[in-house]
């Protein structure tokens, strides 16, 4: 992966309307537009795909649940306090993850530690909620609810864990140097994925825990 | 007496030696460049068309042969459609987007070239995975519940991989691209990438959300049959089949401006109607049952002929203006428009079926299912076909021999035609046909498109060995930056890489201006 985004643009001439008149030429160097932005187009492409797979298992589960009626989850006792820490964990970490990207483009690097380290710490803590949570609910696998259920919150889960993986490879790339203000787009790209990760986990928390 | 002397290096053979020379297979595996990655795609997907379309065919005969009729409901259609469309028709698409759009835009590399390389692998994996699944009775819809989870997972991998080949490109077009070629001078085909990949890669996340679902639930053979035909079968299905002739769209129109040799007139409309194209194929919000029987489903159904009409509307006028220079790329490509409003017209019979159902009409809707499904991958296969025959001194390196890349491209599109035509005839007529005929019609279809395949790869064969007789046509010059290196002399070519881009068609400005300026040091 190319990291030339810390070139500036070259001073170009505006381009000319008549194909006649259309080539023209710089003034310093090969006019290749710098590669900003590169890490974090790949990051949202990849996020729409999990999204959207995340979104269509929450569909099938509000279906399915339309489907049985007061049966859903009747055997099962799911403690709305968990469900809401977990959010409020989450919304937390939007602020924290918020900060890092603040920091590293005010080349403010401790804080940019500091921030990134806090935002696993919560992510970790979301990941540890949600085995508290399981335990508690009791839901087996093998009841209906079973593989709807841990479809949606284990595959969100591991979104969780993916993109806590992602913000320990921005951290130890922006500790080698290579992320500042001048080239930003790591930390950006973690933090797009976190965002959506969040968004989903709203999405969840509302739809599967608060309605049940 | 002291001995002050080193040890020579040339005592030490790995010294002299230098670096190991990796192997022809080390580098085509260990390989991060794109148009080796793009042609490997090109090459696997043309083989595995062949082979999935050569099942197809075997498959109808021997069951008109042995055990009776072959229908619909029989696993291997399933698998076979779905082998053709992720195992041949995308993966040739994709494959000629690694290679060419990265040169299109001006760029030396695809984004992320480790994860295209990943994307090439897990997919031909994946895929060899598919096909072992089939004839062990699982595939798609199979009896056999190991082999119907090996074919379910193989699926999904190959989604997987596809969507992340399709990110590398679409990151390119969105972030490579040189000083002045803003998105509205992006090429045509670049730019039906970048509407491509976002609707491939929902779609996909969507039914893989399935298969994971069907692994999950540990379901058995009969449900994971049940769990395709529920939440996967809805992509080869309008509007999300759609999807499949996005690029052949872009194909289309570069190909007609460089027969021409001539602009587009109204370029960003173009790009609009593709873009427009691209939004009414999106279908994962179609996938149940009760999604397909309302207005909005019939709408976009029937609202996608819109921009396509539009676009064979200023395609004709293109080509109104300048006379073309004939090609077999340029035939072909314009008679894939033909099987793309073929899909596009079975969309519509099955949205006037549901507008009118047992008033007005009486179709089948399983039939008209199955001939937008053929229709689309049969339009996206010989687009494709049409485009690495044009590009093929871009893409091989020499220019492919026109009587073989005409051949694969008619055996194609009769194939595909009579394949789609077939199945529009059951949906029309309620499987009125009588079923020997159509599975022997079937056969027949499938063996031409199995045939189109394999001339498709000795085309492609031929040419990258640089066999071709034939010299590279005369008249059809290049118009975008990814036949600089091709096209003009390495001083020129050095000189264009330091112009800026000002219009969609920088080397027909190039040659417009007679010498460029050279940079003033």
């Amino acid at each position: 992966m190319s990291d030339t985004a810390t070139m500036s643009p070259p001073e170009v001439t505006s381009p000319p309307e008549s194909p006649e008149a259309a080539v023209t030429t710089t003034a310093a160097m090969p006019p290749t537009m710098p590669r900003r932005r590169e890490l974090i187009f790949g990051t949202v492409f990849v996020t729409a795909g999990v999204a959207m797979g995340l979104l269509t298992l929450i569909g099938n589960y509000l279906a399915t649940r339309d489907a049985a009626g007061t049966a859903w989850l009747a055997d099962n006792q799911i403690a709305l306090t968990q469900p809401n820490m977990q959010m409020l964990t989450m919304v937390m970490s939007v602020v924290t993850m918020q900060w890092a990207v603040w920091s590293i483009s005010r080349d403010d690097r401790y804080h940019t530690y500091l921030a990134l380290g806090v935002t696993m710490l919560l992510g970790i803590a979301f990941v540890n909620q949600s085995t508290f949570l399981f335990k508690e609910a009791g839901i087996a696998i093998t009841q209906p609810e079973g593989p709807l259920f841990y479809a949606v919150t284990i595959g969100h889960l591991a979104m969780v864990v993916a993109g806590l993986i992602f913000l320990l490879l921005m951290a130890f790339r922006t500790l080698g140097g290579q992320y500042s203000s001048r080239q930003p787009d790591g930390i950006g790209a973690a933090a797009v994925f976190w965002y959506a990760g969040v968004a989903l986990y709203a999405v969840i928390w509302f739809a599967v825990y608060i309605q049940k | 007496m002291t001995l002050t002397d080193t040890r020579s290096t040339s005592d030490n053979p790995a010294a002299t030696a230098g670096p190991p020379v990796p192997t022809a297979l080390e580098r085509v595996m260990g390989t991060g460049e794109h148009q080796a990655i793009g042609r490997t795609f090109i090459l696997s997907s043309l083989l595995l068309m062949a082979v999935s379309a050569g099942a197809l065919a075997v498959g109808g005969l021997t069951a008109l042969g042995s055990s009776g009729p072959l229908d619909v409901s029989d696993p291997l259609w399933s698998s076979a459609l779905v082998a053709m469309v992720l195992i041949g028709a995308l993966p040739l698409l994709l494959g000629l987007a690694i290679c060419l759009v990265p040169m299109q835009v001006g760029s030396e590399a695809i984004a992320f070239p480790r994860a295209a390389a990943l994307s090439l692998w897990a997919w031909l994996i994946s895929a060899a995975i598919f096909i072992i699944s089939v004839p062990l009775d699982g595939g798609v819809g199979g009896a056999k519940l190991e082999a119907a989870r090996l074919g379910m997972l193989s699926m999904g991998a190959m989604m997987i991989a596809l969507s992340l080949g399709a990110a590398c490109v679409a990151t390119t077009v969105l972030s490579h691209r040189p000083v002045g070629m803003s998105l509205s001078k992006v090429p045509f085909f670049s730019w039906s990438m970048l509407v491509a990949a976002p609707i491939w890669i929902l779609t996909f996340g969507s039914t893989v959300a399935h298969v994971f679902l069907g692994q999950i639930s540990q379901a058995n053979a009969a449900g994971l049959a049940l769990r395709y035909s529920a939440g996967v079968s809805w992509f080869l299905r309008a509007p999300a089949v759609y999807m499949l002739a996005i690029p052949v769209l872009g194909i289309c129109c570069d190909l007609v401006a460089q027969a021409c040799g001539r602009r587009f007139a109204r370029y960003g409309t173009v790009q609009a109607l593709i873009a427009m194209y691209g939004v009414f194929s999106f279908g994962a919000w179609s996938q149940t049952a009760g999604g397909r029987e309302n207005i909005l489903w019939i709408a976009f159904v029937a609202l996608a002929a819109v921009p396509v009409l539009g676009l064979l509307g200023l395609v004709a006028d293109t080509l109104r203006h300048q006379k073309p220079v004939v090609t077999p790329g340029l035939i072909g490509v314009l008679f894939a428009f033909l099987l793309l409003l073929g899909g596009l017209l079975s969309g519509v019979l099955e949205a006037l079926n549901t507008t009118g159902s047992s008033t007005l009409f009486s179709f089948e809707a399983a039939g008209l299912g199955w001939a937008q499904g053929v229709f689309l991958l049969s339009a996206a296969f010989v687009g494709g076909l049409a485009a690495l025959s044009a590009w093929s001194r871009v893409v091989l390196r020499a220019s492919a021999p026109n009587a073989i890349a005409g051949a694969s491209m008619t055996a194609g599109l009769i194939g595909g035609g009579l394949l789609g035509t077939v199945f529009l005839i059951q949906g029309i007529t309620g499987f009125g046909l009588n079923r020997s005929f159509f599975n022997v019609w079937v056969a027949a279809a499938a063996s031409l498109l199995a045939l189109g395949a394999l001339l498709g790869l000795m085309m492609a064969l031929v040419t990258s060995r640089g066999n071709s007789a034939e010299p590279a046509e005369s008249g059809s010059a290049g118009l975008t930056l990814e036949w600089a290196a091709t096209e003009l002399s390495a001083q020129d070519h050095a000189v264009l890489l330091r112009t800026i881009v000002a219009s969609p068609y920088p080397l027909l400005d190039f040659r417009s201006t007679g010498e460029a300026v050279e940079e003033d040091n």
